[in-house]
């Protein structure tokens, strides 16, 4: 059973490859990533060698992959078959036969071949001695199996959630930690290592908890080996070993109650309030009230909030870690956390999709279209200025220079209203299909149109960036007059040069789309968004 | 008044229940002449004609890729055609949408709908989104909710809906303007027994008070009961178009239809092991 699993597996794969030229692509680059990270894992990992921390260093690379396997095939499910269990529950198969064909497939493949390799850097690393090297290659198959076993004992258990609406949604959350997570590593840290604040010395302590965890087991057996301690390397293998077995025990179990156990899909939630909100706005409440309703309710519409927290924040996360304090960071801050509310938007019938035809069945006239985008910008501008202005505000708080907060406020709503502006224009020049890919809840271009997303995004990033130009001047050109001179002036001039260039962008795009509405239609349609 | 602007039917009576399109002897709600769509090398509809008189139940039937949702697009207005003209009551989908589309209720093929707003939110927006005033648009959603079976589930997002609950949430979005003639494609597809029966006598109803439906749909029975009037198309082309009784000749539609599109080949005997007859 084991080798008809792989086999699928295998034929699965060379399917997806053989099914288009993007699959070929993301294919290739998929495999050099995991030959990237075999290669740099092992690399790191033997680095280690001959420092004092090494075992401390190795502990949190095998918890960083123990992490990877929890996290990679959650943000997968939906769209990688071979997880889901219930889709082999008409077989005639015992649960030992699946559980070990199940675990198998996991075992193939380029991850988990660049796992393998990638883990055994401790054998030059962290091992000394043959019994050293002996005890490495054996911790590693036993971290591998345990992130696999892990991986499929949470998948398992999740999988009846992960099959129904809700379990969805929590899924799509884990992106806003890992975005975070990526932020952190690729602002912060290089920045705080190359000023001296992050060493190796740094994961010491570490230890003290992390040993204890099965990757800390795999990494101190290797020490303990190295060290002339046979018996408590043996030891803590056997201890990781029964770790391994329970893991294996518990998914059997979660495995078989998963193959006779309904779909929580039908515990459906209730909405409490029974009237869409702004009903005296008109047609531009109604697009707004439904919009306002979506912010909220939508997973996407909130991870897309909690990106453009992220994104400010990290624009001047160099700041907060360097030691140079310069507001033109915040300044920058600004501009992009509003840039980003227009990129997420900047293509809204391809992002509503085949909902969209409700709305084009009604809309057509110019004045409609432009209480269409009128209704969004609303709702966006409602969020998304004080959310920008309060990360400006905690960036500047953050420094120790609160003023910088309020010296952003003006840019803040200048850039957004130039924001929200250019996305209607992309949204009606450059409409394109999304779709939602394996390991990524947000939407991305479908086949063909990456060209189009990235005209959108640059387009927006760039023109709000240049239509702020004004705002930022005027910021730095008053630096010297007093604060609250300068904030009566700038944060209402700021508003009505926003508020003035959302209404041309949004003016501009309606007229246009009086013409365009069977092209939005069919990227609305052809858009995969669930 | 700008040409965007012109409006042939005041869009407050659309919303407010539109008098009924008055036809002279003979006429019809919906006309279509010369409707063709090229998609690359594949000619997917290839110069229809079809006349659909007022207050007529009429379906649209053809195999797979027949080009029933590329057609019911386009006379809907969601699919820009290469050529040929489209009139509802008169009145130019392509010339003249504003006017045309305040006339229309369409439920699309693949019904995805706002899954996140609840069902009763959902019928208040599509009302809302026609220039309904909000207390209209919530009553007209509440009676439709409760006739459409949904009065139950009206406060459960759309999300939580099952294939035949969204049908006729997607109807009830499409009847909640009171349109003069319905566009529906594939309306039965994937829904229960209950259901088809529900969304049936609404159709029958509404088309009974004067209006026109037109629907799309592979079953030929639903067809041969609830229309008075069937086309068949296949390979982009009206093979033949006619009352129900015209189509089918003294046979069954289903018969009909096999013999126009053409039955395919099959050798049975490859699968002589199928069965408990053999072992």
């Amino acid at each position: 059973m084991a080798r008809l699993f792989v086999q699928l597996k295998l034929r699965l794969l060379r399917n997806a490859l053989r099914s288009s030229r993007t699959a070929k692509i993301s294919f290739i680059i998929s495999t050099a990533f995991a030959v990237l990270l075999a290669v740099g894992t092992f690399l790191v990992l033997a680095g280690f060698r001959g420092k004092s921390t090494s075992v401390d260093l190795t502990a949190v690379i095998f918890t960083v992959f123990a992490f990877g396997w929890l996290i990679a095939p959650i943000m997968a499910f939906a769209v990688d078959s071979t997880l889901d269990p219930s889709t082999l529950a008409l077989y005639p198969l015992r649960t030992r036969q699946l559980a070990g064909g199940l675990l198998a497939a996991s075992f193939t493949g380029a991850w988990p071949a660049a796992n393998v390799i990638g883990l055994l850097g401790v054998t030059v690393g962290l091992a000394t001695g043959g019994p050293g090297v002996a005890v490495a290659v054996i911790a590693v198959v036993l971290q591998v199996l345990f992130c696999i076993a892990l991986s499929r004992f949470v998948t398992t258990s999740l999988a009846r959630l992960l099959r129904s609406r809700r379990g969805k949604d929590l899924a799509a959350f884990l992106i806003i930690p890992l975005v975070a997570l990526y932020e952190f590593f690729t602002q912060v840290v290089p920045k705080a290592a190359a000023e001296g604040r992050i060493t190796a010395a740094s994961f010491t302590g570490f230890d003290s908890w992390m040993r204890w965890l099965p990757p800390g087991l795999a990494a101190h057996a290797i020490q303990d080996a190295s060290d002339g301690r046979p018996g408590m390397a043996l030891a803590r293998l056997g201890a990781l070993a029964a770790v391994i077995v329970v893991l294996g025990w518990l998914w059997v179990r979660s495995l078989s109650r998963a193959l006779v156990t309904a779909d929580t899909t039908t515990q459906a939630a209730r909405v409490r309030g029974a009237r869409l909100p702004l009903a005296g706005l008109g047609l531009r409440g109604a697009v707004a009230a439904r919009f306002w309703l979506y912010q909220r309710r939508d997973p996407l519409s909130l991870i897309y909030w909690a990106l453009v927290v992220v994104i400010t924040l990290a624009v001047s996360a160099s700041s907060i870690v360097g030691k140079v304090h310069h507001p033109a960071v915040i300044l920058a801050s600004a501009v992009f956390g509003a840039a980003f509310i227009g990129i997420f938007h900047s293509n809204s019938a391809g992002m509503t999709g085949p909902p969209f035809l409700l709305e084009a069945t009604a809309l057509s006239r110019t004045r409609e279209l432009r209480a269409y985008f009128s209704g969004q910008n609303i709702v966006l501008c409602v969020i998304g200025a004080p959310l920008v202005i309060a990360a400006c505000f905690g960036l500047a708080a953050a420094v120790g220079r609160p003023g910088f907060g309020v010296e952003a406020a003006p840019v803040v709503l200048a850039g957004l209203g130039a924001a929200l502006g250019l996305s209607n224009l992309f949204t009606v020049a450059l409409p394109y299909p999304m779709v939602q890919r394996a390991g990524t809840p947000v939407l991305v271009a479908a086949q063909g149109y990456a060209g189009y997303r990235i005209g959108s995004v640059l387009g927006t990033l760039a023109g709000t960036a240049v239509l702020a130009g004004p705002a930022i001047a005027a910021v730095v050109l008053t630096q010297t007059d007093p604060l609250a001179i300068r904030l009566g002036v700038l944060l209402p001039c700021g508003a009505v040069y926003g508020f003035a260039l959302a209404l041309a962008g949004e003016r501009l795009a309606a007229a246009a789309a009086t013409g365009k509405l069977p092209e939005l239609c069919q990227a609305a349609v052809r858009s995969a968004v669930s | 008044m700008a040409a965007d602007e012109e409006l042939v039917v005041p869009a407050s009576s659309a919303a407010g229940g539109l008098p009924r399109y008055q036809p002279g002897a003979g006429g019809a709600a919906v006309v279509v002449r010369g409707l063709r769509k090229r998609f690359g090398e594949k000619e997917a509809v290839a110069g229809i004609d079809l006349q659909i008189g007022a207050g007529s139940l009429a379906g649209l039937v053809g195999p797979n890729g027949a080009g029933k949702t590329t057609s019911l697009s386009m006379m809907t207005g969601l699919l820009r055609p290469d050529g040929g003209q489209v009139l509802v009551n008169g009145l130019d989908v392509w010339e003249n949408p504003p006017a045309a589309k305040a006339i229309m209720g369409v439920v699309p093929a693949e019904v995805r709908l706002f899954d996140r707003l609840s069902g009763e939110e959902l019928l208040e927006y599509a009302g809302r989104l026609r220039g309904m005033p909000p207390g209209e648009a919530r009553s007209r959603a509440a009676q439709l909710l409760d006739v459409l079976d949904l009065a139950g589930d009206a406060r459960r997002l759309v999300a939580d809906y099952s294939t035949g609950m969204r049908k006729k949430a997607a109807l009830g979005c499409a009847l909640i303007h009171n349109p003069s003639v319905l566009f529906l494609d594939e309306p039965l597809e994937g829904v229960d027994p209950v259901s088809a029966d529900v969304i049936r006598r609404l159709l029958k109803r509404f088309a009974g008070s004067g209006s026109t439906v037109l629907f799309s749909s592979h079953v030929m029975e639903l067809v041969e009961q609830v229309c008075d009037h069937v086309s068949i198309i296949d390979k982009g082309k009206i093979v033949v178009t006619g009352t129900i009784d015209e189509v089918r000749g003294g046979t069954t539609l289903q018969r009909a239809f096999i013999n126009l599109v053409g039955p395919r080949a099959t050798d049975e005997e490859v699968l002589s092991w199928l069965g408990s007859s053999s072992s």
